[in-house]
């Protein structure tokens, strides 16, 4: 679910930026152009608190349920004794009544109940990007034109400073439909890992460029001429997802390759979108990977085979460096290896800086929330938007979803850390302890913590952990690219063209990087675009800006 | 011997009717909608008062096909009508054959349509007949338990989901997986199958053929065991060998189930299995393994459009409804079995 | 039309007539058939095998590819986190009451319709064996499959599983066939004694066609108990899954969830064989009834006889 959620995140920031005309986050949203009749609340505003501002206590005036979806994660399946839903009560006055729908297919189920016209009033878990197809028919609510109601949320907008990342959001209508998850920077998790026991028995340094990761893997190779020195994995649903990705950003092509890739990627020197697989980085990506593989430094394998076979590579000793993220160095590399080479040791690097300077590319926001329309008409409606933002965005509901309750699931020393309870273990953190804290208390749950302060998101982290982001942190991030709303009509022709283009960007770019294709033929394959309607695809696109950046110039004006 | 009443003959054909002397039935049907109306009615009448039990049958069937088949087939509109998820699911406005222009001019779309093609046609060849010379095999063993043996062990795999078997298929195929290390043992270097678009479609055949050819036996060796023993008697009386007692006993003798299965697989071959595909494609192979299903998930995780699926999805009916009915003539013509 | 004597389908009758004279070739026949034969037990049990033997395995040795057939680093552990899960318990309960009503249903439907459509004389007969092929090409969207299943009411229920799917159109004619092949004497000979439709399908028909209803049984509780899909679209608790929904969740939980990316709170470290575990166990039943229901194929053979 999680590779797929990542490239949910980045992929879908294509989509997710469809909505055109004038609309700020939080200012002008709230009084701009939202008829009266829309913002008369007088008749759903039963047990909602008269004041509800930043940071205070939400409580339903008696106690009342709203429906949800929940996403049913097989690591630590809905029980309904969970400490998470009984304290939730007691605090707000608020039962959740949650639709199960297993983790596998819960967006097909959602899509079959928001179509049927039976869906909850809340639909977490919702990617950037998935609500689009459900704007045109009405059946869920704009949020942005009841921002006025989410206090923290607009707290947090402002103070983290996420105004262009939210209007990312936008739909051709100006508004947009989904509450996202805010992240106060940037979070970098994917990135190598690498056996520093071979770095030191070969004298070499910790690589912090590509040039030096190169480097190191030609030694690698020349100690071990036999292997591969570099093998890797993460082929779902999109060939050399992570690594293309990582070294695609750090050659400066937008979102990078594999997860990452958009077909459509912003050229600030032109002001314009141009073809991320046409871009002169794009090729530099694909030059350089080519390399590599060319050398037999990279596995070609690497792209096309299983997560379970690359892993067994690595943790047998046949290779030496492996795409990561913090999880699987410590459930899978870690374990693994220690079997098989028990003097091997493996450390996730710093992304590796390429030609585009020492920068992250990313957007700051995390999946979030729909609500379905019917709630709107609900007469407990404002009470509901208020409990969302309590639950979402303060601190104490963020706070509350993702440690639980202080003295029974987690202490806080002086300094602000937060740690466990003796008999409570979340992600390894007190291996000792007899229960966990998502699985027996339904706390630190996808659909309901997530986002949030750097400090909260690194509290769980190891020491390793912050020690990595900490390198990363100190990183410029880049801007994220303008909206582009596409109208119901473009946005069914985007759709026909985007599929496609894609497809046949990501096979030919494998042909380029296995020596399938040489890299004399790039121009002929630039060519070779334009017959897969990549010009047309560009020039809606393009057009949608244009358009954007018009009614933006009018709406400052008036 | 039952093979004589195998052949089904159309039941408006001449002497169809023979059988039923029992019941005085009206004969000389009054064919094809009341080609003369009062007799057809007076015929529709006696057939209700005569057979009303019969039909009483039939009832809770046809409620069964009218409420849970027809009834959400009328959703299919939306082919012409543009449907906005969430919105009536009749959709909300006529665009009449938009969404069949559109697939129509997509050069990919007649791609993958050739690519549905092949691999439906090579898993018709080869996974329609492999059945049939498992039973036929089957059917020479002597040893009870071991063709029980046999019978059992290959029953299994049809019960293993698609996840599993695709797996299991990419670590054989792997470049340090059993398959290479053998080729690797007659001095070939390792071929990348996986990545290789030739190699795909034999790849998806025979794992197919893995995990349907166990389980096809089970209609054939039922049809094995209704043959006459007596026939084959004769057979030998006339001094016919084994291999001509298969040729002119035992193949007539299943032939019925054949054709039957062969005309039900030449309707349903469009329907290409998605889901392993999915799992074993990549960017590398979909010049060979990009099918109609595939292609449509792919557009679909982008655009939920479901007009557009549904347009594609009634091309393809229509498409199989021609093969199966075209099927069951030309069988009916030739060979005297049909499906109805 | 089909004759399809399932009778015995998987029992064998005695595969040659006494008294055969068997040739050379044909005993070197005898020879390359069951080597070819046991070549199809080993390719096919190898997966399978090396499915069991992971199972049983420990996480290292499957991580690092190094089970084949047998088990390495034997334990039973995740089989003991599986088996005291009683969720894992509540759906496979569910499982087997969703297997037998929908075969129920779906049996009674079908044989009743099959039997219609095997008298080749009714008239409208063409049209109603129409009314059912068609609908093996033109299907509803989901959408509208949704809304049909929650306005009759039967979400949340065993009908949502059992009613939508009454009718295979495969099985139909399968078993239609098998009917056009039974002797039309007896029934009329029943039909003289004063039998009437209803009768003459419950006393002589049936009694008649135990192989074919035991092969119908068969395949209907497989496609049942494997299915997934109608259970997960149309229940919306964890307590009414059926144990292929949450092995499907788990498989892909545990293939996925350990790649965490947007969301941290999403980590869960499955053992590495749960996979292999949950397999063996949804699998197991079926194997386990399977020798029953061969057994009661025998009764079909004797039967058989009366055909000739």
């Amino acid at each position: 679910m999680n590779n797929i959620s990542r490239r949910s995140m980045l992929v879908s920031l294509g989509a997710a930026s469809l909505g055109a005309a004038t609309l700020g986050l939080t200012g002008c949203s709230s009084d701009s152009g939202s008829d009266d009749k829309g913002k008369d609340l007088s008749k759903n505003r039963e047990d909602a608190m008269d004041k509800f501002g930043v940071n205070e206590q939400f409580k339903a005036a008696k106690p009342i349920a709203f429906t949800t979806l929940l996403n049913d994660n097989p690591g630590y399946p809905e029980k309904a004794g969970w400490l998470f839903w009984t304290e939730l009560a007691k605090r707000t006055n608020v039962t959740l009544k949650p639709t199960v729908v297993p983790l596998s297919d819960y967006e097909n189920k959602r899509s079959v109940l928001i179509g049927s016209g039976s869906a909850p009033a809340l639909l977490p878990k919702t990617y950037t990007g998935q609500e689009v197809p459900f704007v045109a028919s009405g059946a869920i609510l704009a949020v942005s034109d009841y921002v006025d109601l989410l206090p923290n949320y607009r707290d947090k907008v402002a103070r983290w400073n996420l105004q262009g990342d939210v209007e990312t959001l936008l739909q051709d209508d100006g508004k947009y439909y989904v509450l996202p998850g805010l992240h106060q920077d940037v979070w970098i998790d994917y990135t190598f890992a690498i056996r520093t026991d071979i770095l030191e028995e070969l004298g070499l340094q910790v690589p912090e460029t590509l040039d030096d990761l190169h480097n190191v893997l030609k030694a690698m190779k020349a100690a071990h001429p036999d292997s591969y020195p570099m093998s890797d994995r993460w082929n779902q649903p999109t060939a050399g997802g992570a690594l293309l990705q990582t070294i695609g950003q750090a050659y400066g092509c937008g979102y990078g390759g594999g997860w990452g890739y958009q077909n459509a990627t912003f050229d600030t020197a032109a002001g314009k979108f141009v073809l991320t697989g046409a871009m002169d980085q794009y090729k530099g990506m694909i030059e350089y990977v080519h390399t590599l593989v060319a050398e037999k430094l990279l596995d070609p394998e690497s792209f096309t085979q299983t997560d379970d076979q690359a892993e067994a590579k690595f943790t047998s000793g046949k290779s030496f460096v492996i795409s990561t993220n913090a999880q699987e160095l410590v459930n899978i590399y870690r374990p693994g290896l220690a079997k098989s080479v028990p003097n091997g040791k493996v450390a996730k690097i710093p992304v590796p800086i390429g030609p585009a300077g020492a920068v992250k590319v990313g957007l700051r926001l995390e999946n979030g929330l729909m609500i379905s329309t019917k709630a709107r008409d609900s007469k407990d409606f404002v009470a509901m938007m208020q409990f969302v933002d309590w639950l979402f965005y303060s601190d104490d509901g963020q706070i509350f979803a993702k440690w639980g309750v202080e003295g029974v699931t987690y202490t806080r020393d002086a300094a602000g850390n937060f740690h466990l309870t003796n008999d409570v273990d979340y992600v390894g953190l007190n291996p000792t302890a007899t229960k966990k804290l998502n699985v027996d208390f339904g706390f630190s749950n996808g659909n309901f913590a997530y986002g949030g302060s750097t400090q909260l998101l690194e509290s769980t982290f190891s020491q390793e952990e912050k020690d990595f982001q900490k390198v990363m942190n100190a990183r410029k991030t880049l801007p994220v690219p303008p909206p582009h709303p596409l109208n119901a009509d473009e946005q069914e022709q985007f759709a026909l063209y985007e599929a496609p283009l894609k497809d046949y960007v990501q096979q030919q770019t494998l042909k380029f990087i296995l020596g399938d294709r040489p890299l004399s033929q790039w121009d002929a394959f630039k060519s070779e675009l334009k017959g897969k309607n990549g010009d047309q695809y560009l020039s809606l696109i393009n057009g949608a800006y244009d358009r954007y950046k018009k009614s933006k110039a009018g709406g400052d004006k008036s | 011997m039952s093979t004589t009443r195998t052949v089904d003959l159309p039941s408006d054909a001449p002497g169809a009717g023979g059988r039923s002397s029992a019941r005085t039935r009206p004969k000389g049907r009054v064919g094809r909608m009341g080609r003369n109306r009062s007799q057809g009615r007076r015929t529709w009448r006696q057939s209700l008062r005569r057979d009303w039990q019969l039909y009483s049958l039939a009832v809770l069937p046809l409620t069964f096909f009218a409420v849970f088949r027809y009834l959400p087939m009328a959703g299919n509109v939306i082919a012409f009508r543009r449907f906005h998820p969430g919105g009536s699911m009749f959709g909300d406005q006529w665009v009449g054959m938009r969404y069949f222009r559109l697939f129509w001019h997509d050069p990919t779309f007649w791609h993958v349509f050739t690519n549905t093609l092949v691999i439906g046609l090579l898993t018709l060849v080869f996974c329609f007949p492999m059945p049939i010379v498992l039973a036929l095999l089957l059917n020479e063993v002597r040893s009870r338990k071991f063709k029980k043996l046999v019978q059992s062990v290959s029953y299994l795999p049809h019960f293993l989901s698609t996840v599993i078997v695709a797996g299991v298929v990419m670590q054989f195929l792997a470049a340090d997986g059993p398959v290479n290390q053998a080729l690797h043992h007659f001095g070939h270097s390792p071929i990348l199958f996986i990545q290789q678009p030739g190699w795909f479609r034999s790849i998806y055949v025979s794992s197919e053929l893995w995990q349907t050819v166990g389980w096809g036996t089970i209609l054939y060796l039922a049809a094995l065991t209704s043959i006459d023993d007596n026939l084959y008697e004769a057979a030998r009386i006339d001094g016919a060998n084994r291999w001509k007692q298969t040729w002119h006993v035992t193949l007539p003798g299943i032939r019925p189930t054949m054709v039957t299965l062969l005309i039900l697989n030449i309707g349903t071959f469009m329907a290409v299995g998605f889901e392993k595909i999915l799992l074993l494609y990549n960017p590398l192979t979909y010049p060979t393994a990009d099918v109609v299903s595939t292609y449509l998930y792919r557009m679909g995780v982008v655009s939920n459009n479901f007009s557009y699926a549904a347009a594609i999805g009634l091309f393809e009916s229509l498409i199989g409804l021609v093969l199966i009915v075209s099927a069951n003539r030309i069988s009916r013509r030739t060979v005297g079995t049909s499906l109805w | 039309m089909v004759t399809l004597d399932t009778n015995a389908t998987i029992e064998d009758r005695p595969t040659q007539p006494a008294g055969i004279r068997t040739t050379r070739g044909y005993r070197v026949f005898q020879v390359v058939n069951g080597l070819i034969l046991t070549g199809v037990v080993i390719a096919t049990l190898y997966p399978i095998v090396n499915i069991v033997a992971r199972s049983f395995s420990s996480d290292g040795y499957i991580r690092s590819g190094k089970v084949n057939l047998l088990p390495r680093g034997f334990n039973v552990t995740t089989y003991k986190a599986v088996m005291t899960n009683s969720m894992f318990w509540t759906d496979y309960r569910n499982t087997v009451v969703y297997t037998v009503v929908a075969t129920v249903v779906a049996m009674v439907l079908t044989t009743a319709y099959a039997y219609v459509l095997s008298k080749r004389d009714l008239r409208g007969r063409g049209v109603l064996v129409g009314v059912a092929v068609f609908t093996m090409f033109f299907s509803g969207g989901l959408i509208p499959n949704y809304v049909l299943v929650t306005t009759l009411g039967l979400k949340n229920s065993v009908w949502a599983i059992a009613l939508p799917n009454a009718i295979s159109v495969f099985n139909l004619l399968v078993m239609k066939a098998f009917f056009e092949g039974l002797p039309v004497e007896l029934e009329e000979a029943a039909a003289i004694d004063g039998l009437n439709t209803y009768g003459i399908l419950w006393r002589v028909v049936l009694p008649l066609s135990k192989a074919v209803l035991a092969t119908m049984v068969l395949f209907y509780a497989v496609s049942f108990w494997n299915s997934w899909f109608a259970a997960f679209l149309y229940m919306d608790h964890s307590d009414l899954m059926p144990v292929t929904v949450y092995l499907r969740n788990l498989i892909y939980g545990s293939t996925n969830a350990t790649s965490v990316g947007a969301s941290e709170a999403d980590a869960s470290a499955l053992g590495a064989n749960i996979q292999a575990v949950t397999i063996v166990l949804t699998t197991l039943p079926i194997l386990v009834v399977y020798p029953f229901v061969q057994r009661y194929f025998v009764s079909g053979v004797t039967l058989g006889a009366v055909k000739g």
